[in-house]
């Protein structure tokens, strides 16, 4: 570790991984936004998943290094669990999604990942715009509770 | 190399207590360097960001950078987990003004009975529960001293668990609260306990460079807009820089206290957090006030030929006897088809306090249970957070809630109801179980051990949290709350902590003198909440303010006699 820092090998090897993370996430993007849309869906009293973007907002998130690496690991390991269960995932209807999910939830893996998943959506919904999701504070509008004042100006008090 | 220069005090932490130490002695003169690991954060700065400020390591260290390691007992086990895996982190606002930057300022003093204890309530088997070597009357004009200074807002009530006052009343009345105080009020009068309005830390009215609370619903966990809350970094810091002796070195982490003889440390050995650099800081005077947990690890980390147990270790009861605040909390939900008294309006305005505190259980002396010492309680409505909130109560039985339900569920709670809360505070008694050491393998990335933290409470503080929990759901069931649940444990608050460097007047049993002055070496002071052999039945801050105002004027009595 010391030679790997001295050397820059370290940096070099923690860019790499970070790199490969992305290209894994950018596979397993759709099964991610997928289970958000079923989450959070279309007619609901909440806005929906699709409406907020919420899966720009996952990935700018567990990429960010304020997010615990271990959990971003997770989020994508999560999803490529799912897919390897459901290889049609992406093109069931509702109903075969709510069964696949409920299935998925009966492992304890499962349910851990979709309890996340629904976190980071949620996130998404209820931070402040700032961030890219609840557009025009339409997710603080349907609960009518809002962010104190001030609001923030820029993402992460950067 | 260039000769450094000679501070008078050298202090590391800006918080509670090194702001406390660097505004007495600025005025009185004295040349003061204030060494703080984390960044200024300004005021115009500060948001309300949740995500930022309450979901992620924004004002605190990342986790794999910087850690402890928390040891509990599972199954009879003892079992040792880095917070890097568990989450739980035990930092508490890293930044300059530490965590008084985002406490929500519930204060009380200590009760005249809490620095006697042990003489009043006798011993407690398996805990280590001492008299303090002071009395409340030592203490009582500094308490009187931080209300002004730090600024607290409030309206004195008589009360026979209330600490005496050597003034009438409050420097400035209380802050603005929800008319939920008329049911609450109401409530307790119906079953006989009195409500008290809550000493707050904020300021009601403005006042010099700070601005009065502007009520943004959004208070603990988050830094101040207007400069109302008595942080270091707004009541005590601006006037010490305005005097020109403080020299305030932010982005400066303390490694270790290097010593140059048995009695003197003669320099701390620092690291600039981002180019790396370390250096030496050189003064007459060092005063560790970063935080309880994490100034025993500087102590026990600065081990060396003159200290090799760690400075000011000679009794070995450095980092013993770590205590947090026992008790736990509840809450309720108020719903607005069952509400009383109020309107529902009313009760959903944002950002007005609830400002409601009980002390008719700080001393218990029950028909069937007996007497014992109890503890306070604060009401409050739930923490106003969104993201937090929407998350909680998701679940159907094992299963995860989504889909239209979810939005209906949530809306719900939102629009149709308010959930009021409790807060116990009660003592945590200090035990052999609950300890600061050093990790034999762990390292933080400046390569000093991390701060290993062995936790258990007694027995007693749990019993003592449960007696009080009861007493106050049936306030919120008098109120008309719905679904109330309380939880009291003893896993502890850790943004609550104390202890770890005890005083004492015998340097046998004790890390400090009654000064807060290391017994062993007589330039080393430590002014946080290390000090305290037990602690009360209260939120500490007050009693950190004052204390380290107390040892404030020690140590320009110990410069003026240049005794060091």
């Amino acid at each position: 570790m010391i030679l790997g820092s001295i050397t820059g090998l370290s940096a070099c090897l923690k860019a790499e991984n970070a790199h490969a993370q992305m290209r894994d996430f950018k596979k397993i993007r759709p099964v991610i936004a997928a289970v958000q849309e079923h989450m959070f869906p279309k007619n609901s009293t909440l806005p929906s998943a699709r409406s907020m973007h919420t899966i720009d907002f996952t990935e700018e998130t567990i990429f960010h290094h304020t997010y615990d690496k271990d959990i971003r690991t997770f989020v994508i390991a999560g999803a490529q669990e799912l897919i390897a269960r459901e290889e049609r995932f992406l093109s069931y209807g509702p109903a075969q999604k709510e069964k696949a999910l409920r299935a998925y939830e009966q492992t304890g893996y499962g349910s851990n990942w979709l309890a996340r998943i629904m976190t980071l959506t949620m996130e998404a919904l209820f931070s402040d715009p700032v961030y890219g999701s609840n557009i025009n504070e339409s997710g603080w509008r349907a609960i009518k509770s809002f962010g104190g004042i001030p609001r923030p100006t820029t993402r992460y008090i950067a | 190399m260039m000769k450094q220069p000679l501070y008078d005090a050298v202090i590391i932490g800006s918080g509670a207590s090194g702001g406390a130490v660097a505004y007495t002695l600025t005025k009185a003169g004295y040349k003061v360097a204030m060494l703080e690991k984390g960044r200024l954060i300004r005021r115009e700065e500060f948001s309300k960001d949740e995500l930022a400020y309450c979901r992620r390591d924004i004002v605190t260290p990342n986790l794999f950078d910087e850690y402890h390691v928390i040891e509990q007992k599972v199954d009879g086990k003892w079992e040792a987990t880095p917070t890097y895996d568990s989450g739980w982190s035990f930092w508490n606002g890293n930044i300059v003004g530490g965590s008084s930057n985002f406490m929500s300022g519930m204060f009380h003093r200590l009760h005249p009975d809490d620095f006697r204890l042990k003489s009043k309530y006798g011993a407690i088997e398996g805990a280590n529960v001492v008299d303090w070597p002071i009395s409340y009357e030592d203490i009582e004009p500094y308490y009187t001293m931080a209300e002004n200074i730090v600024g607290i807002s409030g309206h004195y009530k008589p009360h026979p668990f209330e600490p005496p006052r050597s003034t009438p009343d409050f420097p400035q009345p209380p802050t603005q609260e929800n008319e939920v105080v008329k049911l609450l009020d109401r409530s307790c009068r119906k079953l006989g306990v009195t409500s008290l309005v809550t000493p707050r830390a904020v300021l009601s009215q403005d006042r010099g460079h700070r601005k009065a609370c502007y009520y943004s619903n959004f208070c603990g966990s988050y830094g101040c807009s207007s400069g109302a809350k008595g942080s270091s970094r707004e009541a005590l810091l601006p006037a010490a820089l305005a005097t020109g002796n403080l020299t305030l070195m932010s982005n400066t982490h303390v490694k270790q206290l290097v010593s140059e003889s048995k009695t003197h440390v003669g320099y701390a050995l620092a690291v600039d957090t981002i180019t790396g650099k370390e250096k030496h800081i050189r003064g007459r005077i060092f005063i560790v006030a970063a935080q309880a947990h994490e100034s025993a690890r500087l102590l026990l980390n600065s081990a060396d030929k003159n200290h090799p147990d760690g400075l000011a270790n000679s009794s070995g009861e450095l980092g013993k006897n770590l205590i947090f605040s026992g008790g736990g909390s509840g809450q309720g939900e108020l719903h607005r088809d069952a509400l009383k008294h109020i309107s529902f309006d009313a009760l959903m305005q944002t950002g007005l306090f609830v400002n409601r505190s009980v002390l008719d259980w700080y001393f218990i002396d029950d028909w069937l249970e007996g007497k014992f010492k109890g503890g306070s309680v604060e009401f409050m409505f739930e923490h106003q957070n969104i993201i937090s909130r929407a998350l909680k109560h998701n679940y159907d039985g094992e299963k995860l809630v989504w889909g239209k339900a979810l939005g209906e569920r949530v809306v719900k709670r939102f629009r149709e109801q308010k959930s009021i809360r409790f807060e116990i505070f009660n003592d945590w008694l200090p035990t052999d179980d609950c300890f600061v050491s050093v990790d034999p393998t762990h390292k933080d990335k400046y390569g000093m051990p991390v701060g290993k933290l062995r936790i258990n409470g007694h027995p007693q503080d749990v019993k003592v949290g449960n007696y009080i929990a009861k007493k106050c759901e049936k306030i919120l069931e008098e109120m008309g709350a719905k679904n109330i649940y309380s939880s009291v444990s003893n896993a502890p608050a850790q943004n609550l902590v104390a202890g770890g460097c005890r005083f004492g007047d015998d340097p046998k049993t004790s890390v400090l003198n009654k000064y807060c002055q290391a017994h062993d070496i007589p330039n080393l002071f430590v002014a946080d909440a290390s000090f305290m052999p037990t602690g009360g039945s209260v939120a500490y801050t007050w009693t950190i303010y004052a204390n380290a105002f107390r040892v404030a004027d020690k140590i320009v009595e110990v410069l003026k006699k240049s005794e060091v």
